[in-house]
């Protein structure tokens, strides 16, 4: 049973957020693991630990103490075992600066914070649902940032 | 370069006169010789003439001795022997100057010697007619035969002067052949010669005439023009200086000697003078270029600092050129400029603008996370607030329920003025590259964002043909849904909108007040609605960051849309204008650079 289920890890300083997203998980049923880390350290040392299982999909905040979430991004990208991880980036801010950048760092979804929890409900179960390997296939600038129709 | 008027006619004159003096010198010798040759002519005639005459009186002597020899042996009276015994006088004083005479002539003075012979032996025969015929000795066949020989001596000694007489002749008529032959020049020759010299100098005078009126002329400029250039450096705040590197001296303009502080030709500058005036700081890189410039023969523009003997400091920008003029000779010119006021300007300027850029920096900061770090508590709110479920609501009273609704509407109203603000900062501060692009497709993604609207509000959209232009794209898009937008926001109630879309090119010059004339052609585009319009008075404000002219209970909106339109605009160095006839419609009309 545990093991089947999807493992996300989130990046993410706000307690607030780390709410959110927790209830927005149980709450759309989908057998999934959460876990939690507090800022950007705190993360590289989750992944660069052996012991602990490497999440399926890493929803990381751009904004983001000791280590911003673009650092951490870079670095993930940089590491041979980590590189593969789908990372969705999951920040307040919509600059086409920060789309672009995270793009070009590899990337494979940016998810704008919703300020309504039933479209966090929403982006969640899309982007736990999503067939990862076609979306990445055909990743480009226009899907880049996620749109719900 | 060709910095001194150039007269052709100098080299030519040259010549002109070169030939003409030559001419009138081989005219002259000619005339000096026929001169000499007159006067030597003369003298052999005057030679000739008087050995003739000499040789007649010879001749007459011994003539008159012979005739008074007859009469005193016919009369025997001693008078008539009186021209005989002068005779032998008179022949010796001839035969002496015949013998300078013919000092020259070998020929002569052997036939003079001979002529002597034959006189002395007449002589001897006179004496020897004499002594017979004297009654004491009368001999008469003696006498006769010494009359008979007198005679024929007498015949010999004629025929001898005339040959004398012909060889001086024949020496003459040689002389004067040689002569003829010797003037070879007729007349008529050396006077085409000398008028041929004359015309010839008549020429370079006449050249010389004109030349000297040009040069009165090019003078006349040059005054002029020295005169304008001593007023200009004044006005302009320059000076020159030339350096002949020849003789080593250096000239300054009046105004150099001004800008160093002194009063014109207040002293002889030097090579080192002028390093005296350069700044310590600057001194080496002044004498760098100084060196340098002989070297490469220009010098580009070099900065330094000056101090003057009061010892206020101006700032100098000096550059030269090195010339070689036509006789060789290599002279530096150099311009300097006082730029101190420029230079003061210029640190302020670029002060200020540190300055303008330092706090352009803070603002699109503050602006940035002031709309960043206002999102997070806003979104939490909204959250928060969706997340009171309909179940949580039965259990509230009318008015909480109330309450929570205005919470609603507030905050979405914040996160529009929040996107709107951010948008507006964004199009000020990322980077604009403009991109050829297709002004129809930028259309129909904007009216792609708008679909919903237009299908609500049953709105027709007509759009002529746009041109293709470098742009700012994702800019123009905006540019394109907010004015589209607006005229579907501000639509009559119950009239379909119906909005017009047409473009033209223009020419600035049409537009004077409006557009940059530097630029020549402007695409006009008009976006013409059947809105409700506007009151004109507010054609401009309309532009104005946060300035609405509705309440926001009857259109939402935040008062951002059209000043990022007026920035978008003035991003692609265009203009933006409205118009509007209330309740009629509205023209938005945008001007972008060709």
């Amino acid at each position: 049973m545990q093991n089947n289920a999807l493992y996300i890890l989130l990046a993410d300083d706000d307690e607030d957020d780390r709410l959110f997203f927790n209830d927005a998980f149980e709450e759309i049923k989908i057998q999934t693991k959460v876990d939690f880390v507090h800022d950007g350290m705190q993360l590289m040392e989750h992944l660069m630990d052996t012991n602990n299982k490497l999440p399926d999909i890493l929803f990381l905040d751009l904004n983001m103490p000791k280590k911003t979430g673009k650092e951490c991004l870079i670095e993930i990208k940089k590491t041979e075992h980590l590189k593969n991880i789908i990372i969705a980036i999951y920040s307040t801010s919509s600059s086409e600066e920060d789309i672009e950048d995270t793009f070009i760092q590899g990337a494979n979804i940016y998810i704008k914070k919703p300020s309504d929890f039933n479209t966090l409900k929403k982006i969640i179960n899309e982007v736990v649902t999503v067939n990862w390997h076609y979306h990445t296939s055909g990743l480009n600038r226009d899907n880049f940032l996620l749109r719900l129709k | 370069m060709k910095w001194i008027p150039n007269f052709n006619s100098s080299n030519s004159l040259r010549v002109i006169f070169v030939v003409a003096v030559f001419i009138l010198l081989f005219l002259s010798s000619i005339a000096y010789k026929h001169n000499r040759d007159l006067d030597e002519s003369s003298k052999v005639v005057m030679h000739t003439y008087e050995i003739n005459i000499q040789l007649e009186r010879l001749m007459s002597a011994i003539k008159d001795a012979e005739t008074g020899q007859r009469g005193y042996i016919i009369t025997r009276n001693a008078r008539f022997l009186t021209p005989y015994i002068y005779s032998r006088d008179k022949v010796n004083t001839s035969f002496i100057k015949l013998k300078k005479l013919t000092a020259d002539n070998p020929k002569q003075q052997q036939n003079l010697q001979k002529l002597f012979k034959l006189i002395i032996q007449r002589f001897v025969s006179f004496e020897n007619c004499l002594k017979y015929s004297d009654p004491k000795t009368y001999d008469k066949r003696k006498l006769d035969n010494h009359m008979f020989g007198g005679r024929i001596l007498m015949e010999n000694i004629r025929f001898q002067v005339d040959e004398m007489n012909d060889i001086e002749k024949n020496y003459l008529a040689n002389r004067l052949k040689i002569y003829d032959a010797e003037i070879s020049l007729s007349p008529i020759f050396s006077i085409s010669l000398f008028l041929v010299a004359l015309s010839f100098i008549l020429l370079a005078y006449r050249q010389i005439s004109r030349d000297f009126e040009r040069l009165k002329v090019y003078n006349k400029k040059l005054l002029i023009s020295s005169g304008l250039i001593a007023e200009s450096e004044v006005i302009g705040k320059f000076s020159t200086w030339q350096w002949d590197l020849d003789t080593s001296k250096i000239d300054y303009s009046d105004n150099q000697y001004r800008l160093l502080g002194y009063e014109p030709n207040a002293f002889v500058p030097e090579k080192e003078t002028f390093l005296n005036f350069v700044h310590p700081d600057d001194k080496e890189t002044v004498a760098k270029s100084m060196e340098e410039i002989i070297s490469k023969k220009q010098l580009p523009f070099v900065y330094y600092k000056i101090v003057l003997p009061n010892h206020d400091i101006r700032y100098f920008k000096t550059t030269g050129k090195l010339l070689t003029d036509q006789q060789g000779s290599k002279i530096l010119l150099g311009i300097n400029f006082d730029i101190t006021d420029e230079h003061l300007l210029n640190i302020e300027l670029q002060e200020r603008n540190s300055e303008l850029e330092k706090s352009n920096k803070e603002l699109a900061s503050f602006n940035h996370v002031a709309s960043h770090d206002l999102q997070e508590p806003l979104r939490k709110i909204q959250t928060f607030v969706s997340r009171i479920s309909d179940a949580d609501k039965e259990v509230m009273s009318q008015s909480a329920r109330d309450y929570i609704a205005k919470i609603q509407i507030s905050a979405k109203r914040m996160r529009v003025l929040i996107d709107d603000l951010l948008l507006f900062s964004r199009t000020n501060t990322t980077k604009k590259e403009f991109i050829k692009s297709n002004l129809n497709e930028l259309l129909e993604n904007a009216k792609g964002e708008l679909t919903e609207v237009i299908d609500e509000k049953k709105a027709t959209i007509t759009t002529s043909k746009l041109p293709k232009l470098a742009v700012i794209p994702y800019q123009i898009e905006q540019l394109f849904i907010n004015l589209i937008g607006n005229s579907l926001k501000y639509s009559q109630p119950n009239i379909a909108p119906e909005i017009t879309i047409e473009s033209h090119k223009v020419n600035s010059s049409d537009y004077p007040e409006l557009l940059d004339q530097n630029v020549k052609k402007f695409h006009k585009i008009t976006f013409t609605d059947n809105g409700m319009g506007f009151d004109p008075q507010f054609k401009e404000t309309i532009f104005v960051l946060f300035q609405r002219l509705h309440s926001k209970t009857d259109y939402p909106g935040t008062g951002i849309g059209l000043a990022i339109c007026k920035k978008i605009v003035d991003n692609h160095k265009g203009h933006i204008i409205a118009d509007s006839t209330p309740n009629q419609g509205s023209v938005f009309t945008i001007f972008l650079p060709d």
